[in-house]
């Protein structure tokens, strides 16, 4: 009995001290990220420069980091997109992970309830200056000054294009593929391609994807240079360039021009398939996008290209937001401290490895980089980096907001609301979920 | 004498005490907590404000809300008759000493070992207008897709089909063990009488499988007034919030909108709608079968 005893105690104490992190010999950081799980494609990669797209690279990232950091260990957490019911749940019990990824939009919900610590001392422990940092990815982690978060990247909508259809469609100049200047150009454009390949111009995700529809709402409302925030704690979408906005992509939807039925994996795959002209999704695709057009056999193969979304109304700006690495409060050891620093040194230093997901660097030194230059699409898209514009940093409850707007846009857009009863859903849902938020 | 009985008492609470602890440490205690917190304005991290019945007011108010009452009650109007009468259908036919009966029971409850995940991704793969099976075969023979996921009006039933699918093993069991509790000299009485199969299933089987009947109803309802998983991940609550159901309704106000207060409050209402609903089930059929027993 008294061994029996003696051996529990002694399995109690070992997984004490492995929770506590930082007991034995190694610094255990618990990392909690989304970008999905392929475990069973990277699970023992460990060199970057071999593996595409978002998930394959971060796996290799965090492979590598463990593989070359022996004294360190960082066990990952792979959560759904986006995963923050799930770390709001973990910070509520007062057990949050070490490290998070989190869109740079959301810092401020979890900034303000104190619930992250502010990076400055790991970016000095790691030997990085802010100043390195791009200014659009270090003022989206700034909120009073203070930086709650290492910025990964800075990404937005793209247009995604299938050039092998737009030739065959006559919209292919130089090269290039002929994107429209107006909203009433797109549409005839759109027609002439559906008439010439008998496939949508547009593959719209609009079953699920509430990103999808708010993202095309936010860019064109920032392009007319509309107020869409009066004030933190108030939206405006009630407005003429609102509905000038949702009335063109319900048109174009209903014109059958445009897929209706597909969620994001539908879309992702018909895009692949060679079945449609444009899909308008984030910088995320480029790297899977890019790996089907290099691959013989394949529809995409040779027949691929991508710009920032066209400019169809006022000037050429567009909606963008970040990643970053936000470290959410709770009790460390210096080891695991150290170690985080050492995490964020080696972030930065793969910077331009994550770059090759399509998302824009954080780092300056990466943006002006020969290597970063010569990776395919990045002179059509690096605009982006100047013309993005996130929202207003003092609007709480980004994310929930984006499921809103874009949840009442995308029944307008597929026909199922008026554009005038989705737009004043949208502003009173909204309007209601700021007012009940801290001022 | 009177001591001893008490004694005896005592001794009897003991043994059922670690099960009352942990029930009210489980149950009773988020309970009575979650009512308490219905009555505040709090969010997930603390520092809550008593409002009295300010958020049962804004919920009667919140037409996303009432909307979700709505969409969960068609649901499980929808699920609860069709997979009651599907998963009894599935009893009686399997209801026999062969191999191939042994098979297909194993066959039809093997669903429900499956996570929501896994079922709700299947059903994505057969549903999904442009690329399912569903799709793909309409569009072989010439016809329009039917927009399962897409259509505000059909969207409740891709999630019924989802949902049937899924839960029909567990009430097909419970119908077997009901049917094999029937004592076969009943059904020779019948047999005897020339009572003909139908007769026989009107006037024996159903009458006997009258309590494991109220009991799937019971247990459905109140399992399909929670519908979620299938909602979140098949579609999202949309289009339009079409198949926003109230767990889903509770989840998004807690976590996404980190609004718990509110959100309490509102599974407060839905607590409460399940326990009316499977207490008035069970008082009309035991009134129905207490009076037929009397006869």
């Amino acid at each position: 009995m008294r061994r029996f005893f003696l051996v529990a105690a002694m399995l109690l104490a070992g997984s004490c001290s492995g929770a506590g992190g930082g007991g034995g010999d190694r610094a255990e950081i618990y990392l909690q990220r989304f970008f999905g799980e392929c475990g069973a494609e990277y699970g023992s990669a460990t060199d970057v420069s071999k593996v595409e797209g978002e998930c394959g690279i971060i796996t290799a990232m965090i492979n590598k980091f463990n593989a070359s950091n022996p004294d360190v260990h960082v066990s990952s957490n792979v959560v759904a997109w986006p995963g923050y019911p799930q770390l709001s749940a973990q910070m509520a019990a007062k057990d949050p992970p070490d490290l998070v990824t989190m869109h740079t939009g959301v810092i401020s919900d979890y900034a303000a309830e104190g619930l992250l610590e502010p990076i400055e001392p790991y970016l000095a422990e790691a030997g990085l200056a802010p100043s390195a940092l791009t200014e659009a990815s270090r003022s989206a982690v700034t909120i009073g000054g203070k930086l709650f978060g290492l910025p990964f990247d800075t990404h937005g909508g793209l247009f995604h294009v299938n050039t092998k259809l737009f030739a065959q469609a006559g919209l292919m100049k130089d090269g290039k593929p002929v994107l429209p200047t107006s909203p009433e150009e797109m549409l005839a454009q759109a027609r002439q391609f559906t008439e010439r390949t008998g496939k949508p111009y547009l593959i719209q995700s609009l079953v699920g994807d509430n990103a999808y529809a708010a993202r095309n709402v936010y860019t064109y409302l920032l392009a007319q240079n509309a107020v869409l925030f009066p004030s933190p704690r108030r939206i405006r979408l009630q407005t003429p360039e609102a509905e000038r906005i949702v009335d063109f992509f319900r048109g174009i939807t209903a014109s059958g021009v445009s897929t209706r039925n597909q969620d994001t994996p539908a879309a992702i795959g018909s895009f692949m398939s060679g079945e449609g002209g444009i899909y308008p999704t984030g910088t995320w695709m480029i790297g899977q996008f890019e790996a089907e057009a290099n691959t013989p056999g394949r529809p995409l193969y040779q027949s691929y290209t991508v710009y920032p979304y066209p400019r169809l109304w006022g000037q050429d700006v567009s909606y963008v937001s970040g990643h970053a690495w936000v470290v959410p409060k709770r009790e460390r050891s210096p080891e695991q401290r150290r170690a985080i620093a050492r995490f964020f040194r080696f972030i930065a230093d793969h910077n331009f490895d994550w770059a090759r997901t399509g998302h824009l660097p954080a780092f300056q030194a990466v943006v002006e980089s020969p290597a970063f230059k010569a990776l395919p699409h990045r002179t059509n898209i690096a605009p982006v980096a100047t013309t993005g514009r996130p929202l207003p940093g003092g609007v709480q409850r980004q994310n929930a907001i984006e499921g809103l707007v874009g949840e009442e846009v995308a029944a307008a857009f597929n026909g199922q609301k008026s554009t005038r009863q989705a737009l004043a859903d949208a502003e009173r849902r909204v309007n209601e979920l700021l007012a009940q938020t801290e001022a | 004498m009177r001591g001893g009985a008490d004694r005896r008492d005592w001794s009897g609470l003991l043994f059922v005490l670690p099960f009352l602890t942990a029930y009210l440490i489980i149950l009773i205690y988020p309970l009575l907590s979650g009512m308490a917190l219905s009555f505040q304005r709090v969010d997930l991290f603390g520092g809550g404000r008593f409002v009295g019945f300010d958020n049962y007011a804004r919920l009667f108010a919140d037409e996303t809300f009432v909307r979700s009452v709505l969409n969960t009650f068609a649901l499980a109007l929808m699920i609860v008759p069709l997979l009651t009468v599907i998963a009894l259908s599935l009893a009686l036919a399997l209801n026999r000493a062969t191999r191939g009966a042994a098979v297909f029971r194993g066959v039809f409850f093997s669903s429900s070992v499956l996570s929501v995940t896994i079922v709700t991704l299947i059903w994505r793969f057969v549903l999904a207008p442009d690329a399912g099976l569903l799709g793909e075969t309409a569009q072989a023979i010439g016809a329009e897709p039917i927009p399962f996921l897409s259509h505000p009006t059909w969207s409740l039933w891709a999630l019924a089909i989802t949902t049937i699918w899924w839960s029909v093993g567990l009430p097909m069991m419970l119908f077997l063990a009901g049917l094999q509790q029937i004592p076969g000299d009943v059904y020779e009485a019948a047999a005897l009488d020339r009572a003909s199969r139908w007769t026989t299933f009107w006037r024996v089987t159903l009458p006997a499988l009258r309590r494991t009947l109220v009991l799937v109803v019971m247990l459905q309802t109140a399992a399909q007034l929670q519908i979620f998983g299938q909602a979140q991940l098949l579609t999202g609550g949309g289009p339009g919030g079409s198949t926003r159901t109230m767990v889903l309704f509770i989840f998004e106000s807690a976590f996404a909108r980190w609004e718990l207060g509110y959100a309490t409050a509102a599974a407060e209402i839905l607590f409460l709608l399940i326990v009316l609903i499977t207490l008035t089930q069970y008082v009309t059929t035991m009134r129905a079968s207490e009076g037929e027993d009397g006869r």
